[in-house]
């Protein structure tokens, strides 16, 4: 498309967004300080008298209460109207998420189902003393909350399914918090209610060497947004130990070959002729991350293959830049796709004539 | 004449249109992160000639409408007049108070040292109390009023009404409130209620706290800590 | 084009439009996002300028220390009846100029100036009932685009799809002396015949041909539903086809060339052709599953299912290359053969069902056990051993099949499938996994846990290479010509014309059994100190390898300490050691035709497989001691400083094979939030790893039967070493300020990655080729260095018009240096001798990328 019509085009949704403004006042921004004063008040009696006009409330909330702190065993709760009543930032950035959207519409139709307290405990003495820390659930650095209760609460409502092996996992006895992943307090990323804009630079908070990696030459399609390290790892703990030849650590599935054939289910076969560690790990020959080398190999060919291949004749050769196109003995072992160029079929293959994976 | 190489082109451009567009900050003193006030208390009596006509004798006003300044904060008192001094004297909430011209003629240090000066000042107690507090504005002030959504005053005006401890600087321009005159306080908290106040990041949280409150719990606290005996920190 | 449309079937089901699946526990699909924003719309985001709270300046820290972000700014909100409605679209002009290059281009369509949709993005909520429907899109160009859309309603269902197309781009310089490029079919242009071209006439068929791009295009959709059924009980399904199109290169052996060139044939034989694999194939993916949870007892069933299918089951290409007989039997005529075959992937079926139950238990524990269950088979066509007609092999005087002519076979023997044991493969794993594990809190300060684990392949099915058409074993080995070039080496077992003939004779199943078992305990000695130590007992059983018992031991030591108000320290360190029982050299013989009835040993005696010495790195005992450190320190208030050092130094017990991998790395992280809007960071990187190996060159031109280190065949003047060096320099920087009202972001990264391969020997002997200047003794050499160097630079300006219209101005300028000595030379013709390369390797590039888009929030 040429240039010129590209520039009209603009133009035109330039005219087009300045005609737009402003707005009608009957569209009228909600204001941030008319956040708080649209909020039902919290019934702290607990006489429940619904109203029947509105929904039930969502399943997922229904058996939502006011968490328990242990540090403040006194502590009553005061209901979301009270906390907005400093907190009026933060409510106004947390009312698009996905935790304010269904707690409030599930305060709504039953009051004794909590909104802020749901996460954060009761709030009477943390409003009375909002410096002593502890008072109230802080999913924060100074907040005075024990990790294990941090994340005992979250678990109030999300335990199971992929968390289900929290308990034990790598990021549990590191001492992590779900808060050093996530902040529901706002809409940092379009999903997964992430501390940083996604989950790979969620990640890469701690895990910035392997981020690293991915801006090497060949590598997993990472930093171009297609994908995230949740694809391969549950990092919330899985059934991997990550100290066996067919695993890796926060696994999602039971080997490292099952989690690589959710996207290349090619590779799956199982073939007519089957290369050993191809069968047992893709990660003998690939590195997951990134490489300085073609597709993701550990080692330049044909040095990768000859850690194995002794055989006699061709295999076991040493090879130097004699053989390659500039050489004196140019010599298809080495140069471009090197081994692979006639064992083409490395993963395995399915020709009858294809035991050395020629065909 | 080609003076950049092709790719610097671009940023070259953003950076003049930067340069161009440099420009003013929030329209709102931030109390969030704030270095203590230190001024010159003999240097602020001399300036406080006029203030004392309104704020009486020492800073104990005796117009209740008039808030007493004695031994309140000096950082609040200081970020008070900051932000008389950038009002708009024709906003609703200014247009009757003679306050945003008098911070016109005060200078940042005369600021400071005003604010060290009725900080100094030994407080006393109103001679115009005509009620006493009753148990509704202790109970408001000590435990807010969770079913109206009000939290409690004392968490960040001190269990004692005296302002909060400091273990931060954000803390440090939160007024202290005991003895200060019930009018004053009301007036002040409707100001908040009607959102018309807007000068400070505190005055946002204040907002959304009047905001909850009616006219019967702004006259019982304010009754209440307006009736508080006044105590000599020094 | 109906296919296209029927791509978006899933969307239109979902209210036309979509945000993704994004399950941790379960499937792939948990990003959607373009190299244009990878956060996939936060880019555009601006933080609230009022800050986070009213009552604390800037951001808060997470329990490790990091500092979040910035509060985002809230939307404009919209009513729509009892729903509100907020969202903005992003359009302009992207204008690329410079290489386009394929590193350039890797997963991101940057080839074009175009017109783009940066981001729609719309968003609805109903806050009566907790409802909501997100839409997000983006497009780039016909190859790079993604659409989605979610609606649901919080804590009650969601019901998800997206239709996505992702470029792979694999090389831009490719250039094909073949037709049929993307088909399953490749032919050689009427300047070429088959079998009979010179080296100079194929080289000036591929200097002639126009650049070629191979790359691979993934478009996906899915469609995914998950429910709360009860407070307790949740059900989800999640299903996605991926359909692949395209082309990558690919191999095609007519045998060896480079064995002929030197002494003592000086000639030109066989063939290697690098071609051009079609890739034309889709995959569906099904997850479904019921999940509890209550107060007791926690309940996970599962079932994944995988259907892959490929349109091709083998690809033809024609080789160029004349092949003659190697000139030690006079008159031998080579088959002229030049029709090669390569079989594509197969169809395959996969199927998983897990359970796992979990209770919690006395001392605040729980405990829990899984079981799955697996099946992955495929049993798709098999193809004929050959695809040639007329004959293979070579004739004596003449091409006449017949007993005159013992090493010449004829084509329609084995061009057809009944030439096969089996018409299709019918090969099977079953898999098996049983999981229990438990953890147990008897006080706070004490957590204690153990697991075991089994894990089981089943390999079922063994194919046997027999040709029923001629009774005999094995298979015509590359495409015949192996035959045809070499008398005898056919590949092709029989017991009464070559019954010493060693040949493959069967598959190889590969069985594997895991049973891995693991104790530990944390404790925390003080209020923010916590000491862990995990041991771990790994025990695998492959069949069929080398070793049938490799025992791994490790031992990992975790320290956390919080006890430093600006510090939180993790370090673990873990020991593990590898080791198993008798090391087999040679447990392959079975699959060869050494095992069959009627073979007879050569006069010498059957050549050994390979030397005893060798240790596969699998297999290997090895001692691995593992450390990892990462610190995050907290200068002030408003900065972080994140470190981390690692390293893993493996040694292995081997004298041939990987003797030691080692790879260490440090990061220094530094960000600091300047304002609310405004931020600055910057990070330096180090790694390295080093790979050494040895292996050794056998003396008896592939007739030895000693298989001894040190003996006559692998004698141990044969023997060298390589040693792979890479070493990896980042460094990075981002700014982002806002001016008064212009936002300004700026971002810088670099890498500089250098790959040394060198190499030593004990004798020339150990030389693929001699130059001529090798002493007799040892000597040593390295390759040219591997050299992957990227410096990128973005920088942009967003200018609000009015409240609702901002202009984003951007340049992305990228500067990639590349070396990879593999493709050394490959610029001057892709044509050495009989080889015929396709793909002249990465190139580097200069790029730039302007970007003028126009943000309307709606």
């Amino acid at each position: 498309m040429g240039l010129r019509r590209c520039c009209c085009m603009l133009a035109i949704v330039l005219a087009y967004g300045l005609w737009l403004v402003p707005p009608e006042t009957a569209l009228a921004q909600q204001g941030k300080p008319a956040v708080a004063g649209s909020l039902p008040s919290t019934n702290l009696s607990n006489d429940v008298s619904t109203d029947p006009s509105l929904p039930r409330p969502a399943p997922g909330f229904a058996n939502a209460r006011v968490a328990g702190n242990p540090l403040a065993p006194e502590a009553k709760s005061v209901g979301m109207k009270t906390c907005i009543a400093c907190h009026q930032l933060e409510a106004d950035h947390f009312t698009h998420t996905l935790h304010a959207l269904g707690l409030i519409a599930a305060n709504k139709a039953d009051p004794a189902i909590p909104v802020c307290e749901a996460c954060h405990g009761p709030g009477s003495e943390h409003a009375k003393n909002p410096q002593a820390k502890g008072l109230i659930i802080a999913y924060t650095k100074d907040g005075g909350t024990p990790i294990d209760v941090q994340t005992r609460t979250c678990l109030t409502c999300h335990a199971g399914g992929p968390r289900d092996h929290w308990l034990g996992s790598v990021h549990q006895r590191n001492g992590l918090s779900c808060s050093d992943c996530h902040n529901p307090m706002a809409k940092f990323s379009v999903e997964g209610s992430m501390a940083k804009q996604s989950i790979n630079d969620t990640c890469a908070q701690c895990h910035k060497d392997i981020r690293l990696q991915f801006n090497r030459r060949s590598h997993m399609p990472l930093p171009e947004g297609q994908m995230s390290c949740d694809d391969c790892h549950n990092p919330h703990g899985s059934l991997s130990s990550g100290s066996s030849l067919t695993s890796f650590p926060l696994a999602k599935t039971n080997t490292v070959n099952e989690t690589c054939y959710q996207c290349h289910a090619e590779k799956r076969g199982p073939f007519l002729f089957e290369h050993a560690p191809v069968r047992e790990s893709c990660l003998n020959c690939h590195t997951p991350h990134g490489s300085n080398q073609n597709t993701l190999l550990v080692a330049p060919v044909p040095f990768l293959c000859q850690q194995c291949h002794t055989q006699q004749r061709h295999p076991n050769d040493l090879q130097t830049a004699n053989s390659l196109m500039t050489g004196k003995n140019p010599d298809e072992r080495i140069m471009g796709r090197g081994c692979l160029t006639c064992h083409a079929n490395i993963h395995g293959s399915n020709a009858p004539a294809g035991p050395r994976f020629h065909e | 004449m080609n003076l950049l190489p092709n790719f610097m082109r671009l940023p070259a451009a953003m950076l003049l249109v930067l340069v161009c567009t440099q420009g003013v900050a929030a329209n709102y003193v931030d109390l969030r992160r704030i270095e203590p006030v230190h001024g010159d208390a003999a240097a602020g009596a001399s300036r406080a000639v006029v203030c004392v006509a309104c704020h009486g004798p020492n800073g104990n006003a005796v117009v209740p409408t008039f808030p007493k300044l004695a031994g309140q904060r000096a950082d609040y008192i200081y970020h008070r007049l900051v932000e008389y001094r950038n009002a708009d004297p024709n906003a609703p909430y200014y247009v009757a108070s003679p306050m945003p011209a008098q911070a016109q003629t005060l200078s940042d240090v005369d600021m400071r040292n005003l604010a060290a000066y009725f900080a100094a000042q030994t407080p006393t107690a109103s001679p115009t109390i005509t009620e006493t507090g009753d148990e509704q504005g202790a109970t408001l002030y000590s435990n807010g009023d969770p079913a109206k959504g009000v939290p409690p005053c004392q968490g960040c005006h001190g269990a004692d009404a005296n302002g909060p401890i400091i273990t931060a600087s954000r803390y440090l321009a939160y007024p202290m409130l005991r003895g200060q005159h019930a009018a004053y306080l009301v007036s002040r908290l409707n100001g908040y209620r009607d959102k018309q106040a807007h000068d400070s990041t505190n005055d946002f949280i204040m907002r959304g706290v009047a905001h909850m409150l009616d006219d019967g719990s702004i006259h019982a606290v304010a009754v209440w800590l307006d009736s508080l005996p006044v105590v000599d920190k020094h | 084009m109906t296919r296209s449309l029927i791509r978006f079937l899933p969307l239109a089901c979902v209210l036309c439009a979509a945000s993704a699946h994004a399950d941790t526990g379960i499937g792939v699909d948990t990003w959607r996002a373009d190299k244009l924003d990878p956060t996939g719309g936060m880019a555009s985001q601006a933080c609230d300028a009022d800050g986070t709270s009213w009552l604390a300046p800037l951001q808060r820290r997470s329990p490790t220390g990091n500092l979040y972000n910035c509060a985002p700014e809230s939307p404009r909100t919209y009513e729509l009846g009892d729903w509100i409605y907020y969202g903005l679209i992003e359009g302009g002009y992207l204008g690329a100029s410079g290489d386009r290059v394929a590193l350039w281009n890797r997963y991101a369509d940057w080839r074009r100036n175009n017109l783009v949709l940066g981001l729609l993005q719309v968003n609805l909520e109903r806050p009566s009932d907790g409802s909501y429907v997100d839409v997000r899109a983006s497009r780039i160009s016909a190859d790079d685009q993604l659409y989605q859309s979610v609606f649901g309603r919080a804590g009650a269902y969601k019901v998800q799809a997206f239709v996505r197309d992702m470029p792979n781009i694999l090389s831009t310089d490719a250039k094909s002396i073949w037709n049929g490029v993307g088909t399953n079919n490749l032919t050689l242009p009427a300047s070429l015949v088959p079998g009979a071209s010179t080296p100079a006439q194929v080289a000036a068929v591929s200097a002639g041909a126009p650049l070629t791009t191979l790359g691979v295009k993934r478009s996906k959709q899915g469609l995914g539903v998950s429910t709360y059924l009860t407070p307790e009980w949740t059900a989800y399904v999640n299903l996605s086809d991926e359909e692949r199109k395209g082309t990558r290169p690919y191999g095609g052996p007519f045998f060896f060339a480079f064995a002929f060139e030197g002494p003592p044939f000086f000639m030109q034989d066989g063939g290697v052709n690098e071609t051009i694999k079609p890739i034309r194939d889709s995959t569906i993916n099904i997850n479904g599953g019921l999940r509890y949870a209550g107060s007791q007892w926690r309940f996970d069933f599962s079932y994944s299912g995988s259907f892959y299918r490929d349109k091709y089951t083998a690809y033809d290409y024609q080789s160029p290359f004349k092949l003659s007989p190697l000139p030690v039997i006079p008159g031998a005529i080579s088959a002229p053969l030049y029709q090669g075959q390569m079989s594509m992937e197969p169809d395959n079926d996969y199927h998983n069902l897990q359970a796992t139950a979990t209770r919690k238990i006395a001392w605040n524990g729980e405990i829990s056990f899984s079981a799955a269950g697996g099946r992955m088979s495929q049993n798709d066509s098999l193809i004929p051993p050959i695809n040639c007609q007329g004959v293979f092999g070579i004739g004596i005087g003449n091409l006449q099949v017949g007993p005159q002519n013992p090493l010449l076979y004829d084509c329609s023997k084995w061009n057809t499938t009944d030439a096969l044991s089996q018409k299709t493969a019918d090969m099977r794993i079953d898999t098996t996994m049983l999981d229990a594990r438990i953890r147990l809190n008897p006080v706070s300060q004490l957590s204690l846990r153990g697991s075991v684990k089994f894990d089981r392949q089943d390999y079922r099915n063994v194919y046997l290479l027999y040709n029923p058409l001629t009774g005999q074993y094995g298979y015509p080995s590359e495409n015949g010509t192996q035959g045809s070039i070499v008398p005898g080496e056919a590949g092709i077992f029989d017991p009464l014309t070559s019954p010493s003939a060693l040949t493959r004779v069967r598959s190889l199943p590969l069985d594997i059994q895991t049973i891995d078992a693991n104790a530990g305990a944390d404790w925390r000695f003080s209020e923010k100190n916590t000491l862990g130590a995990t041991f771990d007992f790994n025990r695998y059983e492959p069949t069929n390898r080398e070793r049938t018992q490799i025992d791994a031991s490790s031992f990992k030591l975790t320290w956390v300490n919080r006890s430093i108000d600006w510090l939180t320290l993790r370090v673990n360190y873990t020991y593990l050691n590898q080791t198993g029982n008798t090391y087999n050299f040679d447990p392959y013989d079975f699959t060869f035709s050494s095992s069959l009835p009627g073979y007879v040993p050569p006069a010498a005696g059957t050549p050994s497989h390979t030397v005893d010495a060798m240790r596969k790195y699998d297999m290997s005992s090895r001692d691995e001691n593992k450390i990892d450190v990462m610190a995050t320190f907290m200068p002030r208030d408003d900065m972080t400083l994140s470190a981390s050092v690692r390293g893993d130094w493996n040694s292995y017990d081997a004298q041939i094979g990987r003797q030691a991998y080692d790879t260490a790395g440090a990061t220094l992280q530094w960000d600091w939030q300047i304002a609310v809007q405004s931020t600055l960071g910057a990070y330096i990187a180090w790694d390295r790893s080093r790979l050494g190996l040895s292996n050794v060159q056998d003396q008896q031109n592939g007739a030895g039967v000693d298989p001894a280190l040190g003996g006559a065949n692998y004698a141990l003047i044969g023997q060298w070493w390589a040693n792979d060096a890479q070493r990896d320099w980042y460094a990075g920087l981002t700014f982002n300020h806002k001016f008064d009202r212009v936002r300004f972001d700026l971002n810088w990264n670099y890498l500089y990655s250098r790959g040394l391969t060198d190499y030593s020997y004990a004798g020339p002997t150990a030389l693929a080729h001699l130059v001529g200047n090798e002493g007799p003794g040892p000597g040593n050499g390295a390759f040219p260095s591997m050299v992957y160097r990227v410096n990128s630079i973005t920088a942009g300006v967003t200018v609000p018009v009015n409240e609702r219209v901002a202009l984003r101005l951007f340049d992305y300028y990228e500067r990639g240096r590349i070396n990879d000595w593999h493709y050394a030379g490959f610029g001057q013709g892709l044509v050495a001798g009989n080889r015929v390369y396709t793909d002249a390797g990465p190139q580097g590039y200069n790029a730039n990328l302007i970007g003028l888009f126009v943000n309307v929030k709606l």
